[in-house]
């Protein structure tokens, strides 16, 4: 077997050991991981079954292990690079709504509480302007 | 029902902010200024309380486009009729601000901007941009139907129909070219005034030169993917 054909296989195993373990401690998303997990043990049997290999090569029309493998791993990549880029921008939409509308309900909250300290405000100055009222109608004559 | 707002997106506007709400009150007295503080690192959030703004604060940066698109949903949720923006770095005259809307008024069109380019003015612009300028008015010929001299401006006053519009969709990063694209794309007219525009009053533009290149390449880029996304909305029923 070609040396780049071992060296893409202990790659996979190990992506696929990483992955498990990033799974495991909740350091990815398990639907995130799916891309991952699909595109590394799609290499791995590329690099190990020499049928697979060859129905890509047919497939494709290229020649030549090593061109196979890294065309293949570079449209993964692509693909996979693509998918996230649709996720980060649905994010960023989501992130956007959600920034303005907390600028829109903390000025409601602003507003909210500068009527309910000026209420205050009022019913506290009520009470002594009536004892001043008062004060005032029952000294006169 | 409240008539008139005047925007302001402003993001580290502290040297400036001030200044331009309290022109923007000479000039339109008792009309409520709304400054949108794009997530500041300094006292821009204080300065425009400090001048009698009323204050939208994100919790962080958006860019241009975001801030402004706030500042629409706040004016359609308020139902306001008018909106008028201008910019927080005090290069627009906000003594142009009635010019803008006797236009709107009676010309009977849906957006009104004002222009550097319409009449002289003393204001020095970089030749780079001026060819920018150029550029764009030509390429946006044809999906406007009209000739706009001066489409990166940021004085726009808007009835609340283009608002409306605005307040849904809108671009995040340079917004207002593209922001013509979305507003013809919906059926609104356009007109320009001559505005006078003056040096910042602070602060440094977040556009330098060699930005200015990046700036023409996204926005001509931003302009043509807006063109497709809109006539496929159209083709499908789908429009704004």
């Amino acid at each position: 077997m070609e040396r780049i054909r071992i060296a893409t296989a202990i790659f996979c195993i190990l992506l696929i050991i990483q992955i498990i373990r990033a799974v495991r401690r909740e350091h990815i998303r398990v639907e995130i991981s799916m891309g991952w997990f699909a595109a590394a043990v799609l290499l791995l049997a590329l690099g190990l079954s020499d049928r697979a290999l060859n129905w890509i090569s047919d497939l494709l029309g290229l020649r030549g292990s090593a061109f196979i493998l890294l065309t293949v791993a570079g449209l993964l990549f692509l693909f996979t690079f693509f998918r996230f880029s649709i996720e980060v921008s649905t994010l960023k939409d989501h992130s956007i709504v959600l920034a303005q509308k907390v600028g829109l309900l903390e000025w409601e909250v602003r507003k909210q509480r500068e009527e309910i300290s000026q209420l205050r405000d009022e019913s506290s100055t009520e009470p002594q302007e009536t004892e001043k009222k008062a004060r005032i109608t029952g000294s006169s004559p | 029902m409240p008539s008139l707002m005047v925007l302001i997106p402003a993001y580290n506007e502290q040297g400036s902010v001030g200044s331009v709400v309290e022109a923007v009150r000479q000039a339109v007295p008792d009309v409520p200024v709304v400054v949108v503080d794009d997530g500041s690192e300094d006292a821009t959030a204080a300065a425009a309380l400090k001048a009698g703004a009323e204050l939208l604060q994100l919790p962080h940066h958006l860019g241009l486009g975001g801030a402004v698109q706030t500042g629409y949903q706040f004016a359609f949720d308020q139902g306001y009729q008018r909106v008028v923006r201008l910019d927080g770095d005090g290069q627009h005259d906000a003594q142009d601000i009635p010019k803008l809307l006797r236009a709107l008024d009676e010309d009977g069109c849906d957006v009104v901007t004002g222009s550097r380019f319409l009449e002289k003015n003393d204001y020095p612009v970089q030749p780079l941009r001026r060819l920018g300028g150029l550029l764009f008015s030509y390429l946006l010929y044809p999906i406007l139907n009209q000739r706009i001299t001066d489409p990166t401006s940021g004085f726009v006053a808007m009835n609340r129909q283009a608002f409306e519009v605005c307040s849904h969709s809108f671009p995040l990063e340079y917004p207002e070219i593209e922001t013509l694209v979305v507003l013809r794309r919906n059926s609104l007219r356009f007109k320009e005034v001559p505005a006078h525009m003056r040096p910042r009053i602070a602060g440094e533009s977040s556009i330098g030169s060699r930005a200015a290149v990046y700036y023409m390449l996204r926005v001509l880029l931003g302009v043509f993917l807006n063109v497709i996304k809109y006539e496929r909305r159209f083709h499908t029923g789908k429009g704004d």
